[in-house]
């Protein structure tokens, strides 16, 4: 079965073998023998073609935190289902995702409020810098999802406006 | 070590993270007692569990609470601390705060309030060194008489840099290197003066191209006795802010080395300065002139004490005690050379843009000459609400070359996992062959922008990568121990 990672916003297809007691990697026309001995604490040894490398790993839902060779690296499992479900078209354009992390400095609109295209939902602190999320389109707010002073993640939610019927 | 005087037995650290954590190693080597305020976003912070008292302030956000200094003169009544350190950032440079805390009878480690308003203003300490007849970069100030302020500005001669006299952290300076632009240049900067610090004033300097930032750390006590403890270089900074700091600088002949530490402590004496503080210098083709003054304990203050053994916070405890430095000018020796290297939760290939995350697994460096101070553990949630440095990695060797190995294989050691941190950064900074000849000033990232940029995976490495996180991912295990040898094969086949 084909499985798809993604390391640094880049896909890799893989695809995994058992063999014997080890398995077999092949991605991109290549392959080779690998194997993970797991030890205490996240610490661990890839067996890699051969060689031995120590890893020390932590996994957080579909991300292997990964450090190995002196550097960190995130490698993110790209479900099947969900990445079909990603392709179609959903609700995403109706919500205003955060652009990188901060805080929230101003909350100006309510659930329920009319706003017009260009005006001011909320107005986050970032890297020392104030940055208005204004509305990209007309429409009602259907959700604020943060408060004044909270931190948010990046691609935090922060404002959700209600899907308007699509004009035909 | 024991304790300086009975003057206090309880000491408050109104502060988070590393810096709360190695006041509180201090405190409780001298046998005082550490007590700790913190806001709930920090209950499970090493610094709080590291603490003898705790007491929990709140407000709009995190950072108001740590703010508040009505709140923390409160809780240093209740936890019974007779003396407050405010660390770095927050209220460490507030001289109504330090009244304040004088007023409520208790005992502020670190400078007078009025030597906060003196140094601390950059066009009042930069009056007062002229006055005394240190070096000050050639420039000319508004307020000292509006009416020929252009006038004044151009006779400096161009490229100059326009600085709201309010101002910090870069906001609102404009180089200017046409003379002509300079009405319109000034215009805008008064603009950006009034819009981000409600005062429009300005002065202009002489523009110092490709400076060096070296400074001095300082310590005076009660009695008059005021050292230098020799200088750091903090030269390699993004966005006005330090990155490596190190000490010896690189750049300084032995001469201008002692000429520039015996001007910042005679510039500490003239100001009657007391506890520690650091002069901030800018140097160029053997020539330096006076910046400004930071009145409190600086973030790289690890550097000094690696190459001088002595401790900063607990000269900070003695001298606000009332007791003598315990040491005079000629037992202050540096040796060998260290350097300090900022972790940050950031993003250096996406414009350093802030990181979040939770960590999952932390291991400190460790081996010879290698401190590691942080504030973070295993299981902290790493958000947007506070400044993004994690943790500081400082090396001594006993020369710059040694110090730098030191350093690269410390940072390769040093495992942080569910974070992005700048530490794959730092290493290709200390890695890169100016960085090594010592070659390095303010504008140091700007004119290698190919440091910045995160490095293409080798293709070996991106192979390990996947191995690892197939073998970890269950399903994908899952799915190749329920397919036969052979038909997996076949299937590798027809892929």
């Amino acid at each position: 079965m084909r499985h798809s990672f993604t390391i640094a916003d880049r896909d890799h297809a893989v695809w995994l073998a058992r063999a014997g007691a080890a398995y077999r990697l092949h991605v991109g026309g290549r392959s080779m023998s690998v194997s993970l001995e797991p030890a205490a604490d996240g610490a661990g040894v890839l067996q890699f073609d051969g060689a031995r490398h120590d890893v020390v790993m932590a996994r957080d839902g579909d991300v292997t935190h990964l450090h190995i060779d002196g550097e960190a690296f995130a490698v993110r499992y790209t479900d099947p289902v969900r990445r079909h479900a990603g392709s179609s078209a959903d609700a995403a354009e109706d919500v205003a995702l955060a652009p990188m992390p901060g805080t929230v400095v101003a909350v100006n609109v309510q659930p329920g409020e009319r706003v017009a295209a260009g005006q001011t939902l909320v107005v986050i602190e970032s890297m020392k810098l104030e940055t208005s999320i204004k509305a990209w389109r007309e429409g009602s707010v259907a959700a604020v999802h943060v408060a004044k002073g909270d931190p948010f993640e990046r691609s935090a939610p922060l404002v959700t406006l209600a899907p308007e019927a699509r004009a035909r | 070590m024991t304790a300086p005087i009975h003057a206090f037995r309880t000491v408050l650290v109104a502060n988070r993270g590393e810096i709360a954590l190695r006041i509180l190693r201090t405190v409780k080597a001298l046998g005082l007692e550490g007590a700790i305020v913190h806001h709930a976003i920090d209950r499970d912070s090493p610094a709080v569990r590291a603490a003898d008292k705790a007491h929990e302030i709140g407000g709009a956000s995190p950072i108001a609470a740590y703010l508040d200094g009505a709140q923390i003169i409160a809780a240093a009544r209740a936890l019974g601390a007779q003396a407050i350190h405010p660390g770095y950032g927050f209220l460490s440079e507030n001289a109504g705060f330090v009244r304040q805390v004088a007023q409520a009878g208790l005992i502020f480690v670190g400078p007078s309030p009025d030597a906060i308003e003196l140094m601390g203003d950059k066009v009042r300490a930069r009056a007062f060194a002229t006055k005394h007849g240190f070096p000050v970069a050639p420039s000319a100030i508004e307020d000292d008489a509006p009416r020929t302020f252009l006038e004044r500005a151009r006779a400096l001669g161009f490229p100059l840099l326009i600085k709201p006299a309010a101002g910090g952290g870069g906001k609102g300076m404009r180089i200017v290197r046409d003379a002509a632009a300079l009405e319109e240049e000034i215009a805008r900067a008064r603009s950006e003066g009034e819009r981000y610090f409600g005062d429009g004033r300005l002065y202009v300097e002489r523009y110092v191209e490709n400076p060096r930032h070296i400074e001095v750390q300082i310590l005076g006590d009660a009695h008059g006795n005021v050292v230098h403890l020799f200088e750091r270089e903090c030269s390699v900074q993004r966005r006005f802010q330090k990155i490596i700091e190190e000490s010896p600088s690189p750049a300084l002949t032995p001469h201008e080395r002692a000429e520039i530490a015996t001007t910042a402590r005679n510039i500490a004496k003239a100001a009657g300065y007391t506890n520690a503080g650091t002069v901030e210098f800018i140097y160029s083709s053997g020539k330096f002139y006076f910046l400004e003054m930071n009145t409190r304990l600086q973030v790289e203050h690890p550097v000094t004490e690696m190459v001088t053994g002595i401790d900063l916070v607990a000269e900070q405890l003695r001298i606000a005690a009332g007791a003598r430095l315990s040491v005079s000018q000629s037992d202050i020796i540096s040796s060998g050379h260290a350097i300090e290297a900022r972790i940050y939760a950031e993003s250096p290939g996406r414009g350093f843009a802030p990181t979040t995350g939770r960590v999952l697994e932390l291991r400190a460096p460790r081996g010879e000459g290698v401190r590691f101070d942080c504030g973070i553990a295993k299981g902290q949630h790493v958000t947007a609400a506070f400044d993004p440095m994690l943790a500081k990695l400082i090396v001594h060797g006993t020369d710059r070359e040694q110090a730098c190995a030191r350093l690269d294989s410390a940072l390769r050691e040093l495992v942080l996992l569910g974070c992005e941190t700048n530490a794959g950064f730092l290493r290709r900074v200390i890695r890169h062959p100016a960085f090594a000849a010592g070659e390095v000033h303010t504008g140091f990232l700007d004119a290698h922008p190919e440091i910045a940029a995160e490095p293409p995976l080798p293709r070996e490495l991106a192979d390990k990568l996947l191995a690892a996180a197939a073998l970890s991912t269950r399903a994908v295990r899952d799915a190749a121990d329920a397919v036969p040898a052979l038909h997996a094969a076949m299937g590798a086949w027809r892929n």
